[in-house]
């Protein structure tokens, strides 16, 4: 077994260990064993972080891999199936040793911050035990190397978010919100499952490595329809996880877990596992699936944030945009912007972290007051948490010198030379949709940011119908607030806010801050060749000989990409510099061109967007030259449908809730009228069918017993009287016998 | 003289008849225990009479040894019966027997 692997074994068991400890010794530790949690989580990054050094900056190889697995369950030959064995096995590559170094490093930042924003909370051991068992969860997503033991932990993730989003479950708010997490999470794991159980039937095997191992050697015997419809199963399990459009409405709900939580399962690790997933089945999603991935992510990104812009609650804000992220990232997998994709994860997991833990710090200062409106003024107060906060959200909104301008920037690019490559006019929506998003971005986040630490206080604006003073104590109240209680953070919390905004920087990624891909990231992980794109090169390499002359025009620098011949090299040196296959798609090879091609252009317009969604928010909330409120009274329909979130919790509640509820109802009546009906049915016939046997039984079988008995005994009373004891009696009987027989016999003779 | 008929088996039947009659009568109406046995008595040797009357007109000896064979039955009859009178004599002080009828139901 390999070093690393050992390694990351400790890895993965050690929040378990943790959590064993936490959940069963809290109350018998000082201080709740809050110590634990974080000297764990301390000793799994240090041990991650060695990991890292190792793979990335030793190694420095993007082909790196190791891998190692055992037969977990052995059942044999089962009937039907044939050989059934399940291996439980780990992988190391350049992406799992990043995600590691990720997953551990923010979980131990928020370990660290929640000693002090939930300090004195009363089930505060039992919180740090949730979160090594999150951490233990994740980290298995990380390091499995087959779709079982993925999905395994997966439901894992599921559980824990469960636990965490519901902690303050006394809040019927919070009971709510868990339940809707985990059933939004259920639908989406169930048609994971299913392609899970496709991939199965045909190849026997949940490996990663073999099911792409026989899907090139072009093993899968059903129709290609089949192979999207595994991929796009697959892909609802990111669907649920990742909070994308159909089931994104758990994820804005889920922020009624604790901040700290929400910064390390709603923002970067748990929406990021189905991003993840997705990019460790990439090679087999065929061009259908990508296609339709593509277009969810980017509706997901422009819807989330559209409703972004007009939440009031600073988490649902951040919420909203982590959605709207997620369909940033999503969308990248979608266009064939694999590395993009995943360093837009790595990035958006640090800004976003940083961003919630900053809220955190804020609400936490504010005594628990989340709405946006009543805020203002806090950058005097709270100087460490405006500075990152603001650093964070630059990074967020993509401005140049961050790491989300780059990240951002690599997806757009690859969107717009998919777009390219594609040729139809459909597709150019998807590049479209993600520069506007990009704009909202810089907007909603222009916003937030001016009306949480800009301005005057308006603590004393809050309506005071739902504040628990009463009227006359209400100011004097917030006099109290503004003067003395809105005050900096401990160092516990202030310290993780600050190594994340350090690591929004450009330069901890790249040299170049308008270029990702001259960095180790982009570097170290490669688009992997896909399995099964092939078959479908001949359509696209049609659609990339016909270029929309609109993008044409728009984008010269990406003209020439019609010459196939070429890309075909192209693809053929890529393939040989990833060293994953003799053979690469000439269709990804041809979107990874376009994208490289597309890349100023993407910077361009990118950037203009960034800077005129900022302008924007300065124009309306800072200068007030449009005013907020007239403009919302002046498209007050569109407001209300930006406000409501698009309606869609009122959709599902007339649809699927209301359907679910109408069906069970008409079950329910089934049950009680169809089935009870049969089963009283029968009841009742046995009952009768008893009642008539038992009759039967009195009257037939007993009466001839009965019958029996009488007869004789009225037989035996009668010839009873016979036996009188004088023998007189009896001579005369014998006579009388005697007679009759020769009176018999005579008679016989005589005829 | 000849207006006397010669003695045939008919006579012989007949008095066998009357025998059988009258011990029959004695066995159901008497209720003296003695006189009950007398009437038995009486059916054997009308059953004697019989064997002896077919033995003179049938030929042979069978009948006679029957009859023999009867009469010593007979007296063994007499004996075992007059033996069972006595015993119920003891135990219910009479002959009568009406009285003796405890195995009537």
């Amino acid at each position: 077994m390999h070093s690393l692997i050992q390694l990351s074994i400790v890895v993965l068991l050690l929040p378990l260990l943790s959590f064993v400890i936490l959940i069963f010794f809290n109350r018998r530790l000082p201080r709740r064993g809050d110590f634990v949690g974080v000297g764990i989580l301390g000793t799994a990054f240090a041990i991650s972080a060695y990991i890292f050094w190792t793979v990335i900056v030793q190694t420095y190889d993007p082909a790196f891999r190791v891998a190692w697995d055992f037969t977990w369950i052995d059942l044999g030959k089962v009937p039907g199936i044939g050989h059934l064995q399940i291996k439980m096995g780990i992988v190391i590559d350049n992406l799992t040793a990043i995600m590691l170094a990720m997953v551990t490093l923010i979980s131990l930042l928020v370990h660290l911050y929640s000693t002090g924003y939930m300090a004195g909370d009363k089930n505060y051991g039992r919180y740090f035990a949730f979160l090594g068992i999150f951490t233990f969860s994740m980290l298995g997503i990380v390091l499995s190397d087959n779709l079982f033991s993925i999905y395994i932990f997966w439901e894992l993730v599921g559980l824990s978010s469960y636990l965490l989003i519901g902690f303050f479950f006394e809040k019927d708010s919070a009971a709510d919100a868990q339940k809707k997490a985990f059933l939004a999470n259920r639908v989406g794991d169930i048609g994971m499952w299913l392609g899970i159980l496709i991939l199965y039937s045909q190849f026997h095997t949940f490996s990663f490595e073999q099911i792409y191992a026989n899907l090139a050697a072009g093993k899968f015997a059903m129709s290609n329809a089949w192979l999207t419809a595994a991929g796009l199963l697959l892909f609802m399990g990111c669907v649920g996880k990742s909070a994308q459009f159909p089931l994104h409405i758990w994820l804005p709900d889920a922020m009624e877990g604790p901040t700290p939580v929400s910064a390390l399962i709603h923002a970067a690790t748990m929406v990021a596992a189905g991003v993840y997933f997705v990019a460790r089945i990439f090679v087999l999603l065929t061009p259908d699936a990508l296609h339709v991935i593509a277009f969810i992510g980017a509706f997901t990104a422009f819807m989330a944030a559209t409703i972004a812009i007009t939440q009031n609650d600073i988490k649902r804000v951040l919420a909203y945009s982590t959605v709207s992220q997620l369909g940033y990232m999503v969308l990248g997998l979608g266009v064939g912007a694999y590395s993009a994709a995943l360093f837009h994860l790595v990035t958006h997991a640090f800004f976003k972290a940083c961003l919630f833990l900053g809220s955190g710090a804020i609400i936490h200062a504010m005594h628990h007051e989340q709405d946006m409106r009543w805020m203002g003024g806090l950058r005097r107060h709270m100087p460490w948490t405006f500075a990152t906060f603001t650093l964070a959200t630059l990074a967020l909104a993509g401005l140049p010198l961050t790491s989300g301008f780059m990240s951002k920037d690599a997806i757009l690019a690859g969107a717009i030379g998919f777009a390219n490559v594609e040729g139809g006019g459909i597709y150019y929506l998807i590049p479209v949709l993600g520069f506007f998003s990009a704009m909202l971005t810089a907007f909603y986040m222009g916003r937030q940011i001016w009306l949480v630490f800009f301005g005057e206080s308006r603590t004393h604006l809050k309506p005071a119908d739902n504040h628990h003073h009463g009227l006359d104590a209400h100011s004097a109240h917030d006099d109290h607030h503004d003067d003395h209680e809105v005050h900096e953070v401990s160092w516990n919390m202030r310290a993780p806010l600050v190594i994340l905004a350090v690591l929004s920087v450009f330069i901890v990624y790249s040299p170049n801050p308008l270029d990702g891909a001259e960095g180790w990231f982009m570097k170290m992980i490669k688009t992997p060749a896909t399995v099964v794109g092939p078959a479908n090169h001949n359509c696209t390499a049609l659609h990339a000989e016909t270029p929309s002359p609109l993008m044409a025009e728009a984008f010269p620098a990406v003209e020439t990409h019609g010459a196939t011949d070429a890309h075909a090299v192209t693809g053929g040196e890529h393939a040989a510099a990833t060293g994953e296959h003799a053979f690469a798609d000439p269709r990804q090879a041809e979107i990874a061109h376009a994208a490289h091609a597309a890349h100023f252009p993407a910077i361009y317009i990118s950037s203009i967007m960034v800077v005129f969604g900022i302008s924007l928010a300065g124009i309306v909330f800072v200068f007030r030259i449009i005013d907020p409120d007239k403009t919302a009274e002046a498209i007050r329909p569109l407001y209300l449908f930006s406000l409501n979130k698009w309606y869609w919790d009122e959709i599902y509640q007339s649809t699927f809730i209301k359907g679910s509820v109408l069906l069970s109802k008409i079950l329910s009546w089934f049950d009680t009228n169809v089935i009870d009906g049969i089963v009283n049915g029968v009841a009742v016939l046995v009952r009768n069918l008893a009642f008539a046997n038992n009759s039967f039984d009195k009257y037939v079988v007993d009466g001839l017993v009965n019958f029996t008995a009488f007869s004789v005994n009225t037989t035996g009373a009668v010839l009873r009287k016979l036996q009188t004891g004088k023998v007189q009696t009896y001579v005369a009987l014998l006579l009388v016998v005697l007679f009759g027989y020769f009176v018999f016999y005579f008679t016989r003779l005589i005829y | 003289m000849q207006h006397l008929i010669p003695i045939g088996l008919n006579h012989y039947l007949t008095i066998s008849a009357f025998l059988l009659a009258f011990g029959l009568f004695a066995v159901m109406t008497r209720k003296n225990a003695i006189v009950v046995l007398m009437g038995v008595e009486l059916i054997l040797n009308a059953a004697n009479i019989n064997f002896l009357a077919f033995s003179k007109y049938n030929g042979g000896i069978g009948g006679v040894m029957f009859s023999l064979f009867v009469i010593v039955i007979a007296a063994a009859e007499a004996a075992i019966a007059l033996a069972i009178v006595i015993n119920i004599f003891k135990i219910f002080k009479s002959v009568d027997i009406s009285s003796v009828d405890t195995m009537k139901e």
